[in-house]
């Protein structure tokens, strides 16, 4: 096990230069430049010509690169052109609100697709079958902003239940913040949970062909026993890897629901700093958010190995 | 006030005895300013009944602030936050004519000499107190700082005297009739000296202490909001403030922030989109407010290649455009059609000069004159914004009936920057905030200047040039004003831009916000706003 975490982990350094190394040129390559985008409406040159001098922004673009690295190698991602904090500073503030988004919209998520899922298995091709399926479209194709702004008109400008927009963190105000993040944990969470059933029911209904599941009926075991003992496990596989791809998103991509409900998380962080061309923030941001697609990765591949004891690593 | 405009006429003009007197007499000797078309700024009604003090008011805004420091911001929003922690040498009022702020007169013996008299009493919010130090420590500040955004605005100013303690003498490097309306934003702006000395990397994060305005700041939680609260040892003891504390949000999307607003979680919004002003009209639990801004959003032209460096091309385009379709169904008639870059809230804006009207005759013949009979093609680089996306289309279709062919490429605002300063576009969006002089309007963006400057069109005519430099040697209003009736018809006739129109900046808030005065600056100063 620890010889398999290492292994992966030293595999990742490639993957994370690759990725530094393209968002660098990419960022550098689009037109516009952070000291303009700073001071758009002032036309100072040489303050401008001394600003970009005083961050390096005169030296050739490998030069910048080489030196972005050198200080990343001593652990330093560098600070924020517009804001003037460390990037890794940035990063702590908006975490937070992002990580509790992403476990509310999985818990969410999962309270609503384990039952539809295994239900629409168990009894596929009945209308409760259907219902559900059209459900999962629904959350599937539905664009998120939309299932945000209808959420924001029900429960915010007409029920008035929920706040609107903003963020109250939950370990300081844990009514108040669970109230904030509801609405975005729902429009994320349900997104998902169309994806979770889907993958679910599709999963079931191959375990529930399998030979085991017919000796077990044919041992007289009751269906509910089936399939919570031997149909779900087995089909759980699957699940999880789209659970762990889908954190990586909730964390660094959940942008439009960011936006949508003023919450200061990761994604919106990103969003910002490219708008904003700030270039060390935009490096550092992408770069941690790599790291972290990299280890929820890897936490399913450990998952699989404890739900499946049959894949064996060496 | 026919005869205090000519007797300021006889007067002021020989700026040598040009006298402001101190806040009293200030605001009838204040330049008459005529109104355009859209009237006076509004102002939300007065109900029956005294101020109360107390209460937060919450404001929710676009975007997050960039920076506390006044000397150092780059960004409109920044603005918003400092007319209420911080306070100017003079200010605006509702018609842009300059009053006592910090400084309670001042006298312009010579052309290249402004003598202020300071208001004394006045504390800081660390204790310290304002005076004649101060303000050349912050002049100094505006010139010397390497970070600083305020250099250009104060270059005129040569040097700082201090003549007694409550006494400043500019002495100028030339003339600069606009250099007053410029103290009035973020170049007046006086930031405690001590606070600076003590902890000046850190203002641009946290203002403890560094103001003289009626709200001192309080806290900001990056990306959560800004609280300021209430300055209890106010100087001014008239009126306001009355507020407990101003808490301001940013809320990014438009229609959330309205529907924040409809559900009571803020109290006011900055900007109400024109897709929304009739709804939010219609609304009656909300109140809104028609700024008259000073704002001039055009399109930039460049001189420097083909097409438009061939003036007839220039005129075809401007008289295929048809400005009252674009402010009517893009705008929905929130604001009006541009005769110029001097917007109607100026006492500079000349009503009699229209804008220019649409006429496809001459625009074919301006095409034939310009070598291209059967019309032309090129690029317009514009924001990837709903309502600049809208402008451009209706743009590409009313340039369609006479033959051009405009191609529309979105960028984001970084890349137009970026485009525009190295002169790498046809034509390009341009949408300037406006400053309360004139010249802020027009100066940067006609006159030649080599390198990187707003003068993106690459415009460069020596009478235009000439008409500039008169604008800022000449200091009598009325004969400022020709001057820039004049610029204005050369403007038309040169196009180093087509002008669209002159945005109205509708502000939403609760009826219980009582009080709200609008400059049309766009700022929002709530020393005299209360809530029911």
């Amino acid at each position: 096990m620890g010889r398999l975490v290492l292994r992966r982990l030293v595999a990742t350094v490639p993957v994370l230069l690759l990725v530094t190394a393209g968002v660098f040129a990419l960022i550098h390559l689009t037109p516009g430049d952070p000291i303009d985008a700073m001071m758009a409406e002032s036309v100072d040159a040489t303050v401008k010509a001394t600003l970009r001098r005083q961050l390096g922004l005169d030296q050739p673009i490998h030069v910048q690169y080489a030196v972005w690295m050198g200080r990343l190698l001593q652990g330093d991602l560098g600070r924020s052109i517009r804001n003037q904090e460390p990037v890794i500073e940035n990063v702590r503030r908006r975490i937070r609100p992002s990580l509790q988004l992403a476990a509310f919209a999985m818990v969410i998520s999962l309270v609503v697709a384990f039952p539809v899922g295994i239900l629409s298995a168990a009894r596929r091709n009945t209308p409760v079958d259907r219902i559900n399926t059209t459900f999962a479209l629904f959350g599937i194709y539905m664009p998120n902003f939309l299932i945000a702004l209808l959420l924001i008109f029900l429960f915010g400008v007409t029920l008035r239940w929920l706040p609107i927009s903003g963020y109250v963190d939950p370990f300081e105000e844990p009514l108040d913040g669970l109230r904030s993040l509801l609405l975005p944990a729902i429009t994320l969470g349900l997104a998902l949970a169309a994806v979770i059933t889907r993958t679910l029911r599709s999963s079931m209904l191959e375990a529930l062909a399998e030979d085991y599941v017919r000796t077990a009926r044919a041992k007289g075991l009751s269906e509910g026993r089936v399939i919570r003992g031997h149909v779900l496990k087995n089909a759980l596989i699957p699940v999880v890897t789209v659970l762990g791809l889908q954190l990586g998103t909730l964390i660094g991509g959940a942008v439009i629901t960011e936006y949508v409900f003023a919450l200061p998380g990761v994604g919106r962080l990103v969003v910002d700093a490219v708008f904003a061309r700030d270039y060390p923030l935009v490096q550092g941001v992408i770069l941690l958010i790599a790291v972290g697609f990299i280890l929820s990765n890897l936490l399913v591949d450990l998952l699989y190995g404890w739900i499946d004891p049959r894949i064996r690593y060496r | 006030m026919a005869s205090t405009e000519r007797s300021l006429d006889t007067r002021a003009i020989s700026r040598r005895v040009f006298l402001w007197s101190c806040a009293t007499g200030a605001s009838a000797l204040a330049p008459v300013v005529r109104f355009g078309p859209h009237g006076a700024p509004m102002a939300l009604a007065q109900p029956a009944g005294a101020p109360k003090k107390g209460g937060t008011l919450r404001v929710g805004f676009y975007i997050e602030a960039a920076t506390m420091d006044p000397h150092l911001s780059g960004s409109k929003i920044d603005r918003q936050v400092y007319h209420n922690i911080y306070e100017p040498l003079v200010v605006l009022d509702t018609k842009l004519g300059i009053k006592p702020g910090l400084a309670e007169s001042w006298q312009q013996p010579d052309a290249k000499t402004l003598i202020m008299k300071l208001r004394p009493g006045v504390k800081f919010h660390d204790g310290t107190d304002f005076n004649a130090e101060a303000v050349k420590f912050n002049f100094n500040r505006m010139k010397t700082e390497p970070k600083s955004v305020r250099k250009n605005e104060v270059a005129s100013i040569e040097s700082v005297e201090v003549l007694d303690p409550y006494t400043i003498k500019l002495n100028l490097r030339r003339p600069d009739a606009a250099l007053l309306a410029t103290l009035t934003d973020r170049a007046g702006m006086m930031v405690s000296p001590k606070v600076i000395q003590e902890r000046g990397s850190e203002l641009e994060r946290n203002a403890k202490g560094a103001g003289t305005g009626p709200f001192q700041f309080a806290e900001w939680i990056k990306d959560d909001h800004i609280l300021l609260k209430r300055n209890d040892t106010y100087w001014n003891k008239q009126g306001g403030p009355y507020l407990d504390q101003i808490r301001y949000r940013p809320i990014p999307d438009d229609t959330v922030k309205l529907q924040s607003l409809q559900a009571g979680e803020i109290h006011v919004m900055d900007y109400v989109q024109p897709r929304d002003v009739a709804a939010v009209k219609a609304d009656k639990n909300l109140v809104v407010v028609d700024v008259p801004s000073l704002a001039d959003f055009s399109y930039q032209l460049n001189h420097t290649k083909p097409p438009f460096q061939t003036k007839a091309l220039r005129q075809a385009l401007a008289y295929a455009l048809d400005l009252q379709q674009i402010v009517k169904g893009v705008w929905l008639n929130v604001g009006v059609p541009a005769n110029g870059p001097i917007p109607p809230t100026s006492w500079a804006y000349d009503s009699t000069i229209p804008p220019i009207k649409r006429d496809l005759a001459k625009a074919k013949a301006k095409l034939a004159e310009g070598g291209r009979p059967t019309g032309f093609s090129f690029t317009l680089t514009t924001p990837n914004l709903p309502i600049n996306v809208q402008e451009a289309e209706v743009i590409q279709a009313q340039l369609g009936e006479v033959g051009i062919t405009m191609k529309i490429k979105l960028v984001d605002a970084a890349t137009q920057l970026s485009e525009g300063n190295n002169k790498n576009f046809e034509m390009i969006s341009y949408q300037w905030s406006g400053r309360p002089d004139p010249d802020g309007n027009t100066f940067q963006f006609f006159k030649t200047s080599p390198g990187t400057s707003l003068n993106w069109s690459g415009i460069s005519n020596p009478q235009i040039d000439a008409l500039l430099d008169k604008t800022r040697e000449v200091s009598s209003q009325p004969e400022r004003k020709k001057l820039f009736s004049e610029l204005t018809k050369i403007l038309q006739d040169e196009l180093p831009m087509v002008f669209i129109i002159h945005p109205i900046e509708p502000k939403a808030f609760s009826p219980r916000v009582q009080g709200y005065e609008a400059i049309p600056d766009g700022m929002m100063r709530f020393k005299d706003v209360w809530l029911k």
